[in-house]
């Protein structure tokens, strides 16, 4: 399988733990990762609040170069999967097509609308099913309670992302108890992190990181994991903060979605950038029979 | 004859005048699986038993009344059926809305929603330098009336206000569903206040919405509240600048990929909230920084960050709201 990698700003910079991840699962399950060193940003959801047209611009600019190259898109963070599929969307609709497409041409480039935009989790959950994941896993993540954490941006609106229901999703799960986990089923596993406005109303956004993990522990979690990297940062980096917020004590491991995957088939911590956590993970990784060597 | 399934089902039950904490009550019901929960509820209240409280009217997704908490989703429940939830869950779990004080069982106290609504202005303010006819249509153009076809939609039910972690953390904002109001109202071209309207919207809360688009997924007519909102924040910005913490992180954001074509992470917590706002972070800056250092390095340029800058140029006086 070949695919054109979008790893998206933070796995390339704060968050490059996630790249690391996920180059070393791609490699083990054979999956062979194309990089555009032309790729941007995909806007995040901010810039399309500034200027929705010059978003689906850029992001079409994005897409064109995989559509070239005869390839799909992998993304790792919810919000590039739902800005990238947003801007699939929109190009639908005549207005915003004739004005992006005469914008491209102007660069020489052009794009079709053929670009399929599939995030790591729907790659494993099409491709590798539990029963061809099931044989491959040589350390099983028996043992560990995990809260799986979608982030909104891979689930809704449902009609951009449309692969698996929105409210009940059940992918990440399915995921986790192939590589030998426990999933925890709690409310905020389909909420919101509170990524989108930890700049502009941080003790509010501090507060919503807080109660999703709040719910995770109380319904048992060990640890957390989550498919996004903006939802990596309220939960792991920023929850001493969220600690503050909710007024407890938060102590919780969160796992970006391919440091489990590359756990449970055989990576060790220092590979898949365990201690570059915020949160020291060895409480779960003790788990699994595991512990991180510091960083 | 319709098959008849087991159905177990979990009310939530508090009358606050009598009950020290809520409780949830379990009743089975043989039902089809096409019942909806309202249905369902109904045959437990003149069945089993005739205290539970719930709203409910016309049990055609027109009226509004039955939005409740349907295994954690806001949603009409007549319009709600019971197969697919056994199928997800097992049985189905009913609750009060969220976001609005309970007054017993499922009915809530409406209040702080229709205040919420109010503080919008719903209605037309007509504009003086463009008289409605008198005892005459004022008529709109096709176009004109495609910017809002979604909104009026809307039949006020709260799912929106109900699944919104916003309003959850701050009750200061004012929830999805005035806020799409609110858009309807800023592009209606016979409107005279629209100026005003995305002015006090701004500190009044606009900039809280987290476009979770859990509104969106929770609205039983499409109306599409987070979408709604994110077309009035291009048009606040358009009207006003950047001007509130919100509107410099979209613009700011905007502008920080014009260099390098990749989030300068550092850079924009400054463009957000000045030096003031950087010194503030200072402290869980350097902390993160110590375990990430690419914190305080620029990003990487992209290859053909020209043609990136060369879109800002033919896309700059672009207005959305498509």
């Amino acid at each position: 399988m070949r695919l054109a990698y979008y790893p998206g700003c933070v796995a390339q910079e704060s968050g490059k733990e996630l790249d690391m991840a996920t180059r070393w699962v791609a490699k083990k399950l054979g999956i062979e990762l194309v990089d555009f060193p032309n790729f941007s940003c995909c806007g995040s959801g901010f810039v399309d609040e500034a200027n929705l047209v010059l978003n689906v611009a850029l992001n079409a600019r994005n897409l064109s170069f995989a559509e070239k190259a005869g390839l799909d898109l992998l993304t790792v963070c919810s919000t590039c999967q739902g800005m990238l599929s947003l801007a699939n969307k929109k190009l639908e609709l005549p207005a915003i097509r004739t004005r992006v497409d005469t914008a491209l041409a102007q660069l020489g480039l052009e794009y079709h609308g053929k670009t399929k935009v599939k995030h790591m989790l729907q790659v494993l959950t099409e491709s590798f099913p539990p029963e061809r994941l099931r044989p491959l896993v040589v350390r099983p993540l028996t043992g560990l309670k995990v809260g799986a954490f979608y982030g909104c941006h891979l689930l809704r609106p449902a009609d951009e992302l449309g692969w698996e229901n929105a409210e009940d999703p059940h992918s990440f799960e399915d995921l986790l108890k192939a590589l030998g986990a426990e999933p925890v089923m709690y409310r905020g596993r389909v909420m919101c992190c509170g990524f989108p406005i930890l700049f502009v109303k941080e003790g509010v956004a501090n507060q919503i990181a807080g109660r999703q993990v709040e719910d995770a522990a109380a319904h048992g979690a060990d640890a957390m994991a989550t498919p996004c990297p903006l939802c990596h940062i309220s939960l792991d980096s920023f929850q001493n903060k969220a600690a503050k917020a909710v007024g407890h004590k938060l102590d919780m491991p969160v796992f970006h979605l391919p440091q489990l995957v590359g756990l449970a088939l055989g990576a060790t911590p220092d590979e898949l950038g365990l201690p570059r956590h915020m949160v020291d993970t060895d409480s779960a990784l003790r788990r699994i029979g595991t512990v991180a060597v510091p960083g | 004859m319709v098959e008849s399934v087991a159905v177990p089902i979990s009310v939530y039950r508090y009358d606050p005048a009598r009950d020290a904490t809520p409780r949830y009550v379990d009743y089975s019901l043989d039902l089809p699986r096409h019942t909806p929960v309202l249905t369902a509820l109904l045959k437990i209240r003149s069945e089993i038993d005739s205290t539970l409280s719930l709203r409910y009217s016309c049990r055609s997704s027109i009226c509004g009344s039955c939005a409740m908490l349907i295994n954690s989703k806001s949603r009409l429940a007549c319009q709600t059926q019971v197969g697919p939830e056994l199928d997800l869950h097992g049985r189905v779990v009913v609750d009060p809305m969220r976001n609005q004080p309970v007054l017993r069982d499922l009915v809530v106290d409406q209040g702080p929603f229709w205040q919420d609504y109010e503080r919008i202005v719903p209605h037309l303010v007509p504009d003086p330098a463009h008289p409605m006819p008198e005892g005459k249509p004022n008529p709109m153009t096709p176009e004109q009336v495609d910017r809002f076809y979604e909104t009026p939609r809307c039949i006020a039910c709260g799912a929106c206000y109900s699944a919104c972690p916003a309003k959850e953390a701050d009750p200061t904002f004012p929830g999805p569903m005035a806020l799409a109001k609110l858009y309807r109202f800023v592009v209606d071209p016979r409107d005279g206040a629209r100026r005003e309207r995305l002015l006090r919207i701004q500190p009044g809360g606009l900039w809280t919405c987290l476009r979770c688009h859990l509104c969106t997924s929770s609205c039983p007519k499409d109306v599409r509240p987070s979408e709604r909102i994110r077309d009035l924040k291009e048009l606040a910005i358009h009207e006003q600048g950047a001007t509130e913490a919100g509107s410099r992180h979209a613009v700011g954001f905007k502008e920080n990929l014009h260099d390098r074509g990749l989030l300068n992470e550092m850079r924009l917590v400054r463009q957000t909230d000045g030096v003031v706002g950087l010194l503030r972070q200072a402290p869980q800056g350097l902390r993160l920084a110590r375990k990430k250092p690419e914190l305080l390095k620029k990003p990487r340029r992209i290859e053909g960050q020209d043609q990136v800058q060369k879109l800002y140029e033919l896309l700059e006086d672009e207005e959305g709201g498509a």
